[in-house]
């Protein structure tokens, strides 16, 4: 039987691959500016530039959230899916 | 299903398949997700450590030193020459005393800002050296003359009085 999207999976057979190339890419980006916000971070803190290290802590904090919101758009487990078919 | 992919020898299973009847693609796929997962724990870990930040600072601010601490008599510390004292507060902070002209004298903190080495006055060049990475800091003042040092050396101020060397917390009036 076919259904909406078993059909567009079996047009866009890639589709998985790239839209997980495409969430982890974004997490990596993410997960990298957190780094770099917490390396200015401490740098500024120990010289007691407070307002920095707020404003990074904001900005890691809403990047975080980014990332795990991302997570809700990870493709379901094949196992799972396949399941569902039979 | 084994047996449909296994049409090289249909006969026989081989036991690597049945003890991981796990087809390759799955793996790759379920090894993606779990990554993905770890970069999302990674990314709020990552926050936490900078709330962490500036918890610690708000919370637990650098005290200054308070009062005057006597480090050693004026005459023990030949023009030129560095003494190492320590101050115990909240914790044990290392300082060098330098000697620098008749008269002169400066108190800095031993740590190196860049990674915490022990830094020490060189006299022929007039510069404190940091040996780890060869970071250079003015004698003068604590600026950073040259290398990874990041931050110039926290100085204290040196009061001399009947003969005997005092350190106490600068005065922040001439800070930058
Ligand atoms: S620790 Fe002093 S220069 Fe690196």
């Amino acid at each position: 039987m076919s259904d909406f999207r078993r059909s567009q999976n079996e047009a866009h057979p890639n589709k998985t691959n790239t839209l997980m190339t495409a969430i982890i890419v974004l997490l990596i980006l993410f997960v990298g500016i957190q780094i770099w916000f917490l390396f200015g971070a401490l740098n500024n803190a120990l010289q007691g530039n407070i307002y920095f290290a707020v404003t990074t802590f904001i900005g890691s904090f809403l990047l975080a959230l980014a990332s795990l919101w991302l997570l809700r758009y990870l493709p379901d487990p094949l196992k799972k899916s396949s399941g569902k078919k039979k | 299903m084994a047996k449909k992919s296994s049409h090289d020898h249909p006969e026989k299973m081989p036991t690597w398949k049945s003890d991981f009847p796990i087809k390759e693609e799955q793996v790759t796929h379920v090894g993606r997700r779990e990554f993905a997962k770890f970069l999302g724990l990674l990314s709020g870990t990552l926050a936490l450590g900078n709330g962490v930040i500036v918890i610690k600072a708000l919370a637990f601010p650098a005290k200054p030193l308070e009062g005057e601490h006597f480090v050693c008599n004026a005459d023990e510390v030949a023009v030129g020459e560095m003494f190492q004292f320590e101050i115990a507060g909240s914790k044990v902070i290392p300082y060098i005393l330098i000697h620098l002209e008749e008269n002169v004298w400066r108190a800095f903190e031993q740590k190196c800002t860049h990674l915490t080495c022990a830094v020490r006055y060189r006299k022929d060049l007039g510069k404190i050296e940091c040996p780890c990475h060869h970071g250079f800091f003015s004698a003068d003042t604590g600026e950073v003359l040259q290398g990874p040092p990041p931050r110039p050396l926290p100085r204290l101020e040196v009061v001399i009085r009947d003969g005997k060397v005092y350190v106490r917390e600068e005065k922040q009036d001439q800070t930058v």
